[in-house]
């Protein structure tokens, strides 16, 4: 299990998405079937952790930009999935917009803040970590930190990638990434005991000087 | 034990502060771990069907409206193609409006050379503009042409230094020792070359009285006389200030250089002689460069002037 584990299982996917998207272009409706059903998941957690419980609908507007604009889209699979993560991140931004200027009581909001509590083994908190937590941990990120971890590991974009969906420089979003996923290791570690998901013993006597 | 206590009952939290640890390989798997949890529970399981049907029929929807057609214009924004094939697409483009313009530009250049030339000299402007090319260097990049001599070591032996001398000594009345302009090295060479401050006077006087003997053939002779006669005609009203004065005589004084190396490339040539008056008289250095520049033209001009005229006979 290398550190890029999630990205690289992304574009193990981006062959045949990249064909997928191809042929839909070319009118073919069950190839944007298959591209929808690769690509959806990541962009639903990418929105998830965007605009929370309105990311379905929020999906559901930039798929319809989506479904228009793919005549104008040119590139590959990994280029497919920055391009719709763009379109969805301008939709979830147009929506917390309108949310700001009509506020609407959410005790989403007020759940964010809250950490995690403890828990008695590490594994039990993985196993135990269902979206809503993992929701609550990146939404406790600082907003650059929370998207740049979205993007690279949940939406499976590589860094310049990432960094041209974020309209920032791809260093400053590589540092973001990487604060925010220390961060969050940091919380969940907080949460177990000794030990992790990958080793343990060696590691520990690193640790104790 | 004591950062244990320090961190509030999270223990493990000492992990991820990686302080005096060292970058082990903690953080890194750790991340590793967090990535793939986080992935796998940000990403859920399974899709929404409904909302894959939605989505399907806009898709459909745009279709048959022709919007995926190919004239649809690919925005900035929706091209992701990787990096060296967007450049790629570029430079080519790049180069094809290169190509256009040097095109263009190249066209309008010949055609402008050759109404220029025609315009002059009907058949002997082959001729003409060739040796126009070849004077051209000796006139703008005279200093190379006289680089195996240095300016300043080659001077002495110069057949022209004493169109120079006669120069400086028209400019050191019209300065009338006021200024800087004595101390600069033109000077202080004239002041060698007389033998002493005092002497210069005296100097001068022989060096213009013989100067003056050779020029007044010149402008009788030459066909292009004309053009050296209206620039020092400017000289002398520029020249007016006395402020200016000394200004205009450092001037001459970098001048001096390529009235110098103009007559290596012409040896002898009366046209100079007015040429280096020219520049003295407090003209700007340009203004005599123009003027010589002038001079060398009609010259040639007058040459291909009088071989067309032969060829006509």
């Amino acid at each position: 299990m290398g550190q890029g584990g999630h990205p690289r299982r992304a574009q193990a996917y981006d062959g045949e998405l990249g064909a997928a998207v191809e042929r839909a272009q070319g009118g073919d409706e069950s190839a944007f079937a298959v591209a929808y059903r690769i690509v959806q998941p990541g962009l639903l957690g990418y929105l998830r952790g965007l605009v929370g419980d309105d990311a379905e609908d929020v999906a559901s507007d930039a798929w319809l930009e989506i479904s228009r604009d793919l005549g104008r889209f040119k590139g590959d699979g990994a280029g497919f999935r920055g391009w719709t993560a763009t379109i969805a991140r301008h939709r979830a931004l147009d929506h917390l917009r309108r949310q700001r200027v009509r506020p609407r009581a959410s005790a989403l909001e007020s759940d964010l803040l809250e950490l995690p509590g403890p828990h008695s083994t590490h594994d039990q908190a993985l196993e135990s970590l269902a979206t809503e937590r993992a929701l609550d941990l990146v939404r406790g990120l600082p907003r650059d930190q929370a998207e740049a971890v979205l993007l690279r590991v949940v939406v499976g974009l590589d860094g310049p990638a990432a960094a041209r969906v974020l309209g920032k420089r791809p260093g400053a979003v590589r540092t973001a990434a990487h604060r925010g996923l220390k961060r969050l290791a940091g919380q969940l570690g907080g949460e177990g005991g000794a030990g992790s998901v990958t080793d343990d013993a060696p590691r520990t006597l690193g640790e104790s000087k | 034990m004591g950062e244990r206590l320090s961190g509030g009952g999270l223990p493990g939290r000492r992990r991820v502060h990686p302080g005096d640890a060292g970058p082990g390989s903690g953080p890194a798997d750790d991340a590793a771990g967090v990535e793939a949890l986080l992935a796998a529970a940000m990403r859920g399981d399974g899709v929404d069907t409904e909302a894959e049907g939605r989505a399907v029929a806009a898709f459909r929807a745009a279709r048959d409206a022709g919007e995926h057609r190919a004239r649809v214009r690919t925005r900035r924004r929706d091209d992701w193609r990787p990096r060296e094939q967007r450049r790629g697409a570029r430079s080519v483009k790049a180069t094809l409006s290169v190509l256009v313009a040097s095109l263009t530009l190249g066209g309008v250049a010949f055609a402008a050379i050759g109404t220029g030339g025609s315009s002059d000299h009907g058949s002997g402007d082959r001729g003409g503009r060739t040796e126009q090319t070849t004077a051209a260097p000796g006139t703008s990049g005279g200093r190379p042409t006289a680089s195996g001599s240095p300016t300043d070591s080659g001077r002495p032996d110069h057949p022209a230094t004493a169109q120079d001398t006669a120069a400086h000594c028209r400019a050191y009345e019209q300065v009338g020792g006021r200024g800087k302009a004595l101390e600069s090295t033109a000077w202080r060479r004239l002041v060698e070359a007389a033998g002493g401050e005092e002497k210069v006077a005296d100097y001068c006087d022989r060096q213009l009285a013989a100067e003056s003997a050779t020029r007044k053939p010149t402008k009788t002779g030459k066909p292009g006389g004309d053009a050296p006669g209206a620039g020092k005609g400017d000289g002398k009203g520029a020249g007016g200030g006395t402020g200016q004065n000394a200004d205009n005589a450092d001037n001459n004084a970098s001048t001096d250089n390529n009235a110098n190396t103009d007559n290596s490339a012409n040896t002898d040539n009366n046209a100079n002689t007015d040429n280096a008056d020219n520049s003295v008289n407090g003209t700007s250095g340009q203004d005599g460069d123009t003027g010589k520049q002038k001079v060398d033209e009609s010259k040639v001009q007058g040459d291909q002037g009088d071989g067309g005229k032969e060829r006509g006979q």
